[in-house]
């Protein structure tokens, strides 16, 4: 099938703002009237709150209000509803929001905060998540339902599928190995910000925020404000990266909400890079004890997992990545047998949100680790092994997940040729000094949304205006991904239509049609389908005015080069032509339609069991690393990376989600790693937190894998959170292969890497 | 914290007079202020003033000049002068050290004087310029000039021999006799490739004539103890020795020589064992 | 004053962007005399007798992009946009220096040149091609 403009590489459509300067973020809004709001935070992070004082802070001047957890009358955040805007009586971890000002400038707001005396009782913290798990130690949230019979869980998981006994005794190898992964963090280019607008006399409150989800993020401030929905409105500026930190609704938010409330004007909190670190969400830290078995051919047989997340003081939707890990040990390549447990678990730690990714980089990380150890125990080749055990296409795996379409094994098979890895199995050092090598992962992720809310949905509105001018409502957002220009190559292509014809609205939820929001790798696919579903619509509604204007039937219609043509006849008209005379000659009807799909993914059930997405996503991944041996650095020179995107829509934008996701993932395998001490962040700055620069990134290699998924636009399916997934452990593997040690932790630091070549060389514990 | 006087000396005689007028205040210097800036951000400091001589005009203490001695280099020279100075490019070590600082837009800005006065123990420059045996030329407000061998002007972390009368001019790199072989570099040791603080570094400058024999050597440890050290022991040790022949024996006693002179610390970036064990096999690998 | 600040809350040109405010992420790049130079750490007093370029003023007065702007936009170097002002005035510059001395540069030139920008969304790739380009 050959197209028109799917398929072709296609520059961003709002790329020429974002690039003079134009676009308006978050940090660049000033409305009349501004103030600056601060938020004072704990000075331990575990302690009983005695009193407040605000009095020398309400009197300085510039100060217009002052809020503590007592002036204001608000539900708990989050689905476990413990988590207090405001904290009253107990502090919990140090990103604990005390109290809120604002202020006519930032620094009078700052210095209104040194104003504020708080007495505390500091408490002995619980920074280790097996420490919280004890019988004699404290309930660490007072608001916590706890789960699994211990206060301290916040969320418990078990999934099985198969028979675990019977698929052990058919194990020729068993390989048994706790795997630690840290906290990380998005370090997205723009911090936190949020303007709040409350307008007093009609009582509506807008949000200028950078949330990913804006209808829930409507629809959970109503009810921790306890106001009516319909009175917020949630507009979207330029989002400076998303990454998943802002699927969650933070206390900074409705703070700047109340704060706005209370002085009736606008208020803007905007986080320094500082407290971006401190107070942001960040990847799950988890603990994975994993014991796979595999029998004398290399087939998998079981799989039995234990995990304990690091879930810190408040419960996210980050404790959710229980339900994504679920699937890649149930479901990536074929496995008989499976046992899951995953424990989320509260410390006074900082709570971890979703980030890019959700759980599966760690699970894949313990998974495919462990697969390269039994390949090692079998004497069997690292590409054979996998390849052996891929899933394929019409799977429906132990899990209940249906591989309509899977492209995993052509995926293994391009980036096993491509990376010369036969030429170099028996390994090679460039020197004594460098030695190079190459290890493989693969990943399986939703490419077509999941079903965790009760609609996975998302609506879209079409007009065509008099002009021929196509305007695309899409519930769908926009943070750097590039959905919207996706979106308007799909109609180009279907109506026949110019981009430069083509506008996407998708940033204010009192204009836009409701779509659950960006996570999931979802938007290509469910706004893509929500909108072939309305342009299919338009099509009708404007063929049927057709027929009536010329000689041609509905069937007859192409829609190609700014008209609307018969086939048979060649007789056409122009696309505005017809527009206007379905608006202004009878049935005088404005060119309008609107379309909301609904995938066809199903709840799981109690046991987890089901098609949780509309399609999945299979990567896999080979990568070639240098290590030195003198100073333990390690160089990733070159990743390979085959993906089943289903379609490729847009090469530029799919090469786009590859790079990024792929150097993302290496500075988590290598160099980034959030420092803390007793619950305090040693690290807060990009000085310290060790970003990947453009000097430290590989050559990148993609091979798309085009498997046709049906149920996609076009055959496309998400996927943007797998290139991050696989690059990690692939990594890990490569050094494990080249040095003989094992890294079973990340970051590898060069001075872990150091370490665990001199342990070998002094016949230690690897 | 960002409030503070600023006092901008166009000439020498107005600095030095605005030397003397805040001599006894709490006064500090900007110049490229990309260390600075960070700094007064991070504590209060209460009645500051900063001399800010970002638009000083004089010679002495902004250009790059050959003299009979060697090439001085004036202490408000940028990193980006010092790259662009055919005169310097004779010494790598120098050059490499100076590429490895930070951006190119910290680079821009960033000073000689500023790297050398913030008196880091992980200078990159001020590591560099020890091996080179540099000379600070150091003006005190009475107009008068002394100087101070670069590996005796820091005196602990953040601190050197600088008084309060007194601002660092220029530094002076000596030259050498041309010659045949030139083995120098800076290896400097991070977690990634670009925008690091050295993990641990090592700056060496060593030249041996047509023979392979070793004429001149200098060498200078950064990151591994509270100052920047001069390794005069492992430099002493390869004179006369030839580079080309030196033994595997030859090479790790340098290297036990260049360690005698680490204590390094564990902190959040590094560890204590793998700064020795790095610092070790770098400078083992420099032959 | 922070010249950074002088740009975005006095003049009210908002293109140079507060990414870290400590110099290690290059969003608030401008030119000073040509030169890229990070406004975080730039105090406000020392322009005087410079000139100063922001983004803005690559389009000033103008229909069209600057070349390194219709580089990147071309080359899908622009992903959610935030550190991308700082990228363009970090090419911007190089690409100037390089031309006044006919210079051609390599790739590793290149991403020299940019170690100082930090970008989350792009991998970097794009942008260095888009660079690449203009040679």
């Amino acid at each position: 099938m050959s197209y028109k403009i799917i398929g072709k590489p296609t520059p961003k459509l709002d790329a020429g703002d974002r690039v003079s300067g134009k676009s308006v973020y978050g940090h660049d809004i000033e409305l009349p009237g501004m103030l600056h709001g601060a938020i004072l935070r704990a000075k331990y992070p575990s302690a009983i709150i005695k009193s407040i004082d605000v009095s020398k802070a309400i009197k300085l001047i510039g100060v217009h209000c002052i809020i503590t957890a007592n002036d204001v009358d608000t539900e708990n955040l989050s689905y476990r509803k413990d988590h207090p805007v405001l904290k009253k009586g107990e502090v919990n971890c140090i990103r604990d929001e005390i109290a809120a000002v604002a202020a006519d400038t930032k620094k009078i707001a700052e210095n209104a905060l040194n104003l504020i005396e708080v007495d505390y009782e500091e408490k002995a913290g619980i920074f280790n998540p097996e420490e919280a798990l004890k019988e004699n130690a404290p309930r660490i949230n007072q608001f916590s339902k706890g789960d699994n019979g211990n206060k301290n869980i916040s969320e418990s998981f078990h999934y099985e599928h198969g028979d675990l006994e019977v698929e052990k005794k058919k194990s020729a190898v068993t390989v048994t190995r706790r795997y630690t992964l840290p906290k990380v963090t998005h370090a997205c280019m723009a911090p936190s910000n949020i303007t709040a607008d409350y307008s007093p006399i009609n009582d509506v409150l807008t949000l200028y925020s950078s949330t990913q989800v804006p209808f829930l993020y409507q629809r959970e401030i109503s009810q921790v404000l306890k106001i009516d929905p319909s009175k917020i409105r949630v507009i979207q500026p330029i989002i400076g990266g998303g990454f998943g930190s802002k699927l969650d609704l933070h206390p900074f938010e409705p703070i700047c909400a109340l704060l706005s409330m209370k002085t009736g004007k606008p208020v803007q909190i905007l986080f320094s890079r500082e407290e971006e670190f401190h107070h942001s969400a960040i990847r799950q830290s988890m603990v994975i004890d994993l014991t796979t078995g595999a029998d004398e051919q290399g087939n998998f047989t079981f799989r039995k997992a234990t995990i304990i997340k690091d879930n810190g003081a408040y419960t996210s939707w980050g404790a959710r990545t229980s339900f994504v890990m679920m699937q890649t040990f149930s479901s990536l390549y074929k496995v008989p047998a499976c046992v899951y447990d995953a424990h989320a678990v509260y410390t006074n730690n900082v709570f971890a949100g979703s980030f890019r990714g959700f759980g599966n980089p760690q699970a894949t990380f313990s998974l495919e680790r462990n697969i390269d150890l039994m390949a090692d125990e079998l004497g069997m080749d690292k590409g054979e092994i996998r390849l052996i055990n891929s899933n394929f296409p019409g799977e429906i795996t132990g899990q209940g997940l249906e591989y309509k379409s899977c492209g995993l094994k052509p995926a293994l098979e391009a980036v096993i040729k491509n990376s010369g890895y036969e030429a170099a199995k028996n390994g090679h050092g460039k020197s004594d000094r460098f030695k190079q090598g190459i290890g493989f992962a693969s990943m399986l992720h939703v490419g077509g949304g999941a079903k965790i809310y009760p609609s996975d949905g998302c609506g879209t509105t079409l007009k065509m205006d008099p002009y021929g001018f196509l305007t695309i409502l899409t519930g769908s957002s926009e943070i750097g991904q590039g959905s919207e220009t996706v979106l308007a190559m799909m109609a180009s292509e279907e109506l026949g239509i110019p981009l430069d014809k083509i506008k996407v609205i998708n940033s204010d939820t009192t204009i836009k049609p409701w779509d659950v929001g960006v996570h999931a790798s979802r938007t290509s696919f469910v706004a893509g389908n929500s909108l072939l579903g309305a342009l299919n619509k338009l099509k009708q509604k404007l063929g049927k005015r057709a027929t009536q204007l010329f000689n041609t039937t509905e069937e007859d219609l192409l829609f190609q080069n700014g008209e609307i043509q018969s086939e048979k006849s060649g007789d056409s008209l122009k696309i505005d032509k017809v527009v206007r005379a379905l608006h202004f000659k009878p049935p005088h009807e404005l060119c309008e339609v609107s379309y909301f799909y609904e995938p066809s993914s199903k709840f799981q059930d109690k046991e987890f069991k089901g098609n949780v997405s509309g399609c999945y996503a299979f990567a896999a991944q080979a990568v070639e690393v240098e290590v030195d041996t003198l100073t333990g650095k390690v160089d990733v020179l070159n990743v390979h990376v085959g993906q089943d995107v289903g379609k490729v829509l847009n090469p530029m934008g799919i090469e786009g989600q590859i790079d990024g996701g792929v150097v993302m993932g290496m500075g988590y395998a290598l160099s980034e790693e959030m420092i803390y001490e007793d619950g305090y962040l040693m690290n807060p700055t990009f000085h310290d937190y060790k970003l990947p620069t453009a000097r430290d990134i590989p050559e990148i290699h993609f091979y798309p894998i085009e498997t046709n998924e049906e149920s996609g636009p076009f055959g496309a399916k998400g996927m943007a959170e797998a290139p991050l997934v696989p690059t990690p452990v692939a990594i890990a593997n490569a050094v494990s292969n080249i040095l003989g040690v094992e890294i079973n932790s990340l970051p590898m630091t060069p001075e872990k890497v150091m370490r665990a070549i001199h342990d070998k060389k002094n016949g230690g514990e690897a | 914290m960002m409030d503070f006087n600023t006092i901008t000396p166009l000439t020498t005689d107005a600095l030095l007079k605005a030397m003397k007028e805040t001599e006894g205040n709490n006064v500090r210097f900007g110049a490229g202020y990309t260390d600075l800036i960070l700094e007064l951000e991070m504590k209060k400091e209460p009645d500051l003033t900063v001399i800010n001589l970002s638009q000083l005009v004089d010679d002495d203490f902004k250009s790059i000049t050959k003299r009979e001695s060697g090439i001085t280099i004036g202490s408000l020279a940028t990193m980006t002068d010092v790259l662009a100075d055919t005169n310097l490019q004779q010494f790598p070590v120098l050059i490499e050290a100076v590429e490895s600082v930070a951006s190119v837009q910290i680079r821009s800005v960033a000073t000689v004087g500023g790297n050398i006065c913030t008196a880091s123990p992980a200078g990159d420059v001020s590591c560099a310029l020890v091996a080179l045996d540099a000379a600070c030329e150091i003006l005190d407000t009475g107009g008068k000039i002394r100087t101070v061998p670069i590996a005796e002007f820091f005196t602990g972390v953040k601190t050197s021999v600088l008084k309060k009368n007194e601002i660092l001019r220029s530094v002076l790199v000596p030259h050498r006799k041309t010659t045949d072989r030139i083995v120098s570099g800076f290896i400097k040791i991070g977690n990634r490739n670009s925008m690091e603080i050295a993990l641990v570094s090592f700056a060496y400058y060593i030249l041996a004539d047509s023979n392979g024999d070793v004429t001149s050597s200098g060498a200078a440890i950064g990151s591994v103890a509270e100052t920047i050290k001069s390794t005069e022991s492992a430099c002493e040790f390869l004179m006369g020795k030839n580079i080309e022949h030196l033994t595997k024996t030859d090479k790790g006693k340098f290297a036990d020589l260049v360690l005698e002179y680490a204590c390094p610390i564990s902190d959040i970036r590094a560890s204590a064992w793998y700064r020795r064990q790095v610092l070790w096999n770098i400078s083992r690998s420099i032959f | 004053m922070l010249l950074i600040d002088l740009i975005r809350d006095e003049l009210k040109l908002k293109g140079t962007k507060p990414g870290c405010l400590e110099g290690e992420c290059g969003a608030c790049t401008v030119l000073i005399d040509g030169t890229a130079v990070n406004s975080c750490l730039y105090l406000a007093i020392n322009i005087h007798d410079k000139s100063i370029t922001t983004v803005e003023g690559l389009t000033d007065g103008r229909t069209s992009l600057d070349e390194v702007q219709e580089s990147m936009v071309n080359h899908g170097a622009v992903q959610c946009g935030f550190c991308t002002s700082g990228m363009v005035m970090a090419i911007k510059s190089f690409k100037d220096r390089c031309d006044s001395v006919n210079h051609v540069p390599d790739r590793d030139e290149i991403k020299k040149n940019l170690e100082g920008n930090i970008c989350r969304c792009t991998g970097y790739v794009k942008i260095i091609d888009s660079a690449e380009a203009l040679f």
